[in-house]
């Protein structure tokens, strides 16, 4: 009985410590998912893992189009599950004008675990039954519900690390410029086009566009450079269900964009502030006439 | 059925319950409900491995039966190696035939020859080594005249396949663990208690301490062409102890199982990284298997009561014959041998850890760590040129390791509360005096390790190493 109260009590004061610790820590991401369920209220909206974090540089994308920009991608965030989760907590406080979500072939291809990562987002349980739609999926909902603690099971280290060690330094409406890196990806590979479908997945994306649709938000998936070569049909999957949807898609992967410039790229999958800043600019430009039409 | 599932943690407690409802006089009742419980256990992985369990049981309880009606020699003997031809040949095919068969087939090509072999798709089941050996040594207990023939088939089948160490040991012996069903076992508080803490420091052992250094290790080990010396080096360094904190991880949540059930299991690890020659090491690390392979395979062999270098080819045989054990693959081979080497080095230079004390044992202790960690190295990699590219990219091109600071704190944290532990079991330092005396501490101990456990372990229901051997 000792241990049964004992356990119920460390756990629900844990849980406040945690919480505690999460609203004030300083990390990566922690920040940036305290900021998209409390107090997003820009026009446009850029979503997606940290392809989308380390690729879109907020002020230069705002500037050309004169509208303001927030970049909430996610790093590990890993695929549509997380977006969707995450629409629902944006949702409830705010309506953007414009969503840009950054695609990738995890956004429709089958994995192991496809709900991995939507663990990080566990602090915030309980709040938004949309959101928690995921958890239910993930068959995470009565351990979250029973465990306070093991909400933050997830990011406790990083959570913790983050009250010592600031890594928002540099930060600009939600981009995290990435540094000079130590090296330059060596070779250029061929990346396969992925065969597995994930139905399920397929559902989730056409379940984010209707939420858009439903709140009259203007939608535009976008496919930044990657040091990959490519098929032209390595998307076509997310191209058709983009097209039935009438909505824009930009690809700058398969149109081969910096694939002669190695320099701009930290790793084959991410840009380094260098690159994303330039980037940022051809983005701004295609966004604004697609804004235009 | 993982012991780190939720499926576990339901089905445990209500064994216990439905347990310790039956009166502890009606032995035999309660030995039905762990038969049946155990094999329920082990057919949640593939309910068609359990005619293996049960053929494996039928043979060696047959054979030890016929062993015990005999009364030539001549007779005896057929018996025990009918026993040990069927088990080793079912785990031949299982475990090792692919193996042999691909290996065959290579010479045979550089002979200018083929062979086809029929080719089967079988997977290898769960702890069909732990249990063969197991059972196995019970055959030739008998023989020996060790132990008494047991004739009570449930008592003998819940003996092979008892759930908390079926399917990664501790490997039992029959003299122990046989007797103990015969035993009643009365409820008593302070042994559950005794058993749930094991249970709990398991559990801290196998999801924070194992799984979080896999996260980096597997990363590392598992995309080799992609990382330099230095990532190389930290995840060389990492898996000793992702693997200690797996296996006697696993060995304490399965002592603390069976102790909560009133069943006492043998000690499977006795801090083995405190080391200071390779032969302490192995009466350290998974000391049923390494005394298994001591009473069955290098004794038989003549030991040490033979010639100096028929010593040294007793002592490598029998640990290439152990690393082959732990699976097919030329990785463990050459982890055996290593090792079997490095013994026949000690006996030959005559160094024991009773020869040395103060700095030169510690000097002993870090040649010893170093060297297990490299022949870990080779236990690890994929296959053997991935090993040798990570042995020449520690020594070569030694850069920045991959990093992962989170990851590295939550490490860091429980290979502290690891060491603190072990040392003050090695040392015996008072302090362990406070935890075991006072039943408070006791009870804060057990509340905050599940809490710490629930916060930093990595609780997505990972295997167990030593499951696949």
């Amino acid at each position: 009985m000792f241990v049964a109260i004992g356990l119920f009590s460390v756990d629900r004061m844990g849980g406040m410590a945690m919480w505690w610790v999460n609203q004030h820590t300083q990390d990566t991401s922690g920040p940036k998912i305290k900021y998209l369920v409390n107090d997003v209220h820009e026009d446009v909206l850029l979503m997606g893992t940290s392809r989308c974090n380390l690729h879109y540089v907020p002020s230069i994308i705002s500037d050309s189009l004169g509208l303001s920009v927030y970049n909430g991608g996610i790093d590990r965030s890993n695929n549509i599950y997380a977006h969707y989760l995450i629409l629902h907590h944006v949702l409830a406080i705010h309506t953007p004008k414009v969503i840009c979500l950054e695609v990738m072939t995890y956004d429709f291809t089958e994995e192991a675990d496809p709900f991995n990562t939507v663990t990080f987002f566990a602090p915030y349980f309980g709040i938004n039954e949309g959101a928690d739609s995921i958890f239910r999926l993930a068959g995470k909902y009565w351990k979250y519900r029973v465990s306070h603690l093991y909400r933050f099971n997830a990011k406790a280290v990083s959570n913790i690390a983050g009250l010592v060690i600031n890594k928002q330094k540099g930060e600009d409406h939600g981009y995290i410029p990435c540094p000079h890196p130590a090296h330059y990806p060596s070779s250029l590979e061929h990346s396969n086009t992925p065969e597995k479908v994930d139905r399920m997945k397929l559902e989730y994306i056409q379940k984010f566009i209707n939420l858009c649709q439903a709140y009259k938000i203007k939608l535009v998936f976008m496919i930044s450079p990657m040091y990959t070569a490519v098929d032209e049909h390595h998307y076509d999957v997310l191209k058709t269900i983009a097209q039935r949807n009438e909505i824009p898609f930009l690809d700058y992967h398969t149109q081969g964009l910096y694939l002669d410039h190695p320099e701009y790229f930290k790793d084959v999958e991410h840009l380094w502030d260098k690159g994303a800043r330039l980037y940022s600019s051809i983005f701004a430009s295609d966004l604004k006439r697609i804004l235009e039409r | 059925m993982l012991f780190n599932s939720i499926a576990f943690l339901l089905f445990f407690p209500i064994v216990c319950v439905l347990y310790y409802s039956i009166p502890s006089r009606q032995v035999k009742a309660r030995n039905l409900l762990l038969l049946i419980a155990s094999y329920y256990f082990y057919m949640n992985w593939e309910p068609a491995y359990a005619l293996l369990l049960l053929t494996s049981t039928l043979v060696t309880y047959t054979a030890s039966l016929g062993i015990g009606h005999f009364e030539e020699k001549q007779k005896k003997k057929a018996c025990l190696i009918s026993s040990i031809v069927l088990n080793l040949s079912i785990l031949f095919m299982f475990k090792y035939y692919q193996f042999f068969s691909s290996n065959v087939d290579v010479v045979m090509q550089l002979l200018g020859m083929r062979i086809y072999f029929p080719e089967f798709n079988l997977l290898l089941p769960v702890g069909i080594s732990f249990y063969t050996f197991q059972a196995l040594g019970y055959s030739i207990d008998v023989y020996r005249g060790s132990t008494k023939v047991e004739h009570n088939f449930t008592r003998y089948a819940l003996f092979v396949s008892f759930f908390p160490q079926l399917v990664a040991g501790p490997i039992e012996r029959s003299n122990r663990l046989l007797p103990q069903f015969r035993q009643r076992h009365r409820f008593d508080y302070e042994a559950v208690m005794a058993g749930v803490r094991l249970m709990v420091w398991g559990y801290f052992m196998k999801l924070v301490l194992a799984d979080r250094c896999g996260l980096y290790v597997d990363s590392i080990f598992n995309n080799v062409e992609k990382h330099n010396g230095g990532s190389f080096l930290v995840a060389s360094l990492l898996f000793p102890f992702q693997i200690y904190g797996d296996f006697a991880g696993y060995s304490l949540i399965a002592i603390g199982v069976a102790r909560v059930l009133g069943f006492q299991l043998m000690e499977n690890f006795s801090r083995p990284y405190f080391a200071s020659t390779i032969g302490e090491f192995w009466h350290r690390w998974h000391i049923s298997l390494s005394t298994w392979f001591r009473d069955y395979v290098y004794i038989p062999l003549g030991g040490n009561r033979v010639g100096r270098l028929r010593n040294y080819f007793n002592l490598l045989v029998t640990f290439i014959v152990s690393g082959i054990w732990h699976g097919a693959s030329w990785t463990f081979f050459c982890w055996g041998a290593l090792h079997g080497m490095l013994l026949c080095v000690e006996k030959a230079f005559r160094i024991s850890k009773t020869t040395y004390s103060g700095v030169e044992k510690l000097f002993h202790w870090a040649v010893t760590f170093v060297l297990v960690c490299f022949a870990w190295i080779l236990f690890r990699a994929n296959n053997l040129s991935e090993a040798v590219l990570v042995i020449k990219g520690i020594f070569t091109h030694l850069g920045t390791p991959k990093p992962e600071t989170a990851n590295f704190i939550a490490i860091g944290l429980a290979l502290t509360l690891l060491l603190g532990k072990e040392l003050a079991e090695e040392f015996k330092w008072p302090i362990r005096n406070i935890a075991s005396e006072s039943g408070l501490v006791r009870h804060i101990y057990l509340v905050l390790m599940i809490a710490y456990i629930i916060l930093f372990g990595v609780l997505g229901g990972d295997q167990f190493i030593y499951f696949q051997f």
